[in-house]
């Protein structure tokens, strides 16, 4: 008996199931950069609000490399809903908290999907998950420099406005960067 | 009739069977046939795994215990494969059963292949 299963998709159904569920909060990370952009935008800082643009940007690709390598190897890529975005903050600061916290999730869910790839076998999938894996180094970075310029710098007086200028000029070029 | 029944039936492989259905793959086809509730349904890759979330996602521990709803009840499931069945609570518990063992089956297959015929040294 031929193995269609096999031969119509490369992925097995647990792995597809993580990798749909890990498009759904890429989306997620896009849709709640894009509600920070607009707090910033609408309380005057503007760099980070340009930062969180670029930020929501690349989730959206994030989002896209995930769901076209699923359906490259066959399998089911499912378009998600995206809801309970949060579009209130209480400081400039919370935003920020909250930026870290959500990248370092996302850096968590990538290290569970690799580990299943590695139970099961599947080194095609584990191979692929490199780029994100090297990304997520970036992202956890850029957040924690921008979360630490809030004590560098201090909110006090021009501070936030400070803080606000420098968000913008991160940059994750350190020596271990290219490697 | 039976002649083209029997004809039909030396292309398919048995994948597994109970006492209320039978499932078999045509290898020729690349798809496979469900003999369930009185019919032959012919599902590819794509609708098989669909119905198989439509099944699986049915609380039948919920349905057992709703008793505004009497289990003659008939329910429709739609597929997106052209086909719907018309079942009732005994009967879906019947196709879950049919699947489940239909997968395992699959998944052993797929086994087999790797061990035995995708052998790399
Ligand atoms: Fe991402
Ligand atoms: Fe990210």
């Amino acid at each position: 008996m031929k193995d269609i299963m096999r031969i119509k998709c490369l992925l097995s159904a647990d792995i597809e199931m993580l990798l749909n569920q890990q498009i759904k909060k890429e989306a997620h990370s896009s849709a709640m950069y894009l509600a920070m952009a607009s707090w910033c935008n609408q309380n005057g800082f503007d760099y980070s609000s340009d930062y969180f643009f670029k930020q929501s940007g690349e989730e959206r690709e994030h989002q896209l490399k995930l769901f076209k390598y699923v359906l490259d190897m066959g399998g089911r890529a499912i378009s998600p809903d995206v809801n309970g975005i949060k579009q209130e903050y209480t400081t400039f600061r919370e935003v920020f908290e909250d930026a870290l916290d959500a990248e370092v999730a996302i850096t968590q869910s990538f290290k569970n999907i690799a580990a299943a790839c590695m139970k099961e076998q599947d080194f095609v999938t584990f191979e692929f998950l490199n780029w994100f894996m090297k990304e997520q180094r970036e992202e956890e970075y850029k957040a924690r420099r921008a979360l630490e310029l809030f004590e560098v710098i201090g909110e006090e007086g021009t501070g936030r406005w400070e803080i606000d200028k420098h968000v913008n000029k991160i940059k994750y070029d350190s020596e271990t960067a290219g490697a | 009739m039976t002649g083209v029944k029997t004809k039909a039936t030396d292309r398919f492989t048995e994948v597994f069977g109970t006492k209320a259905g039978t499932v078999y793959q045509s290898d020729r086809e690349g798809c496979w046939y469900i003999d369930f509730a009185g019919k032959l349904v012919k599902f590819d890759y794509r609708t098989l795994l669909l119905l198989k979330k439509s099944i699986y996602r049915v609380d039948i521990e919920q349905l057992l215990l709703d008793s505004s709803k009497s289990p003659e009840i008939e329910m429709v499931f739609i597929c997106a494969c052209n086909h719907c069945y018309f079942l009732n609570l005994l009967q879906i518990i019947a196709l879950k059963e049919l699947l489940e063992g239909t997968f395992a089956m699959l998944e052993l297959n797929q086994i087999l292949h790797d061990r035995l015929s995708r052998m790399v040294i």
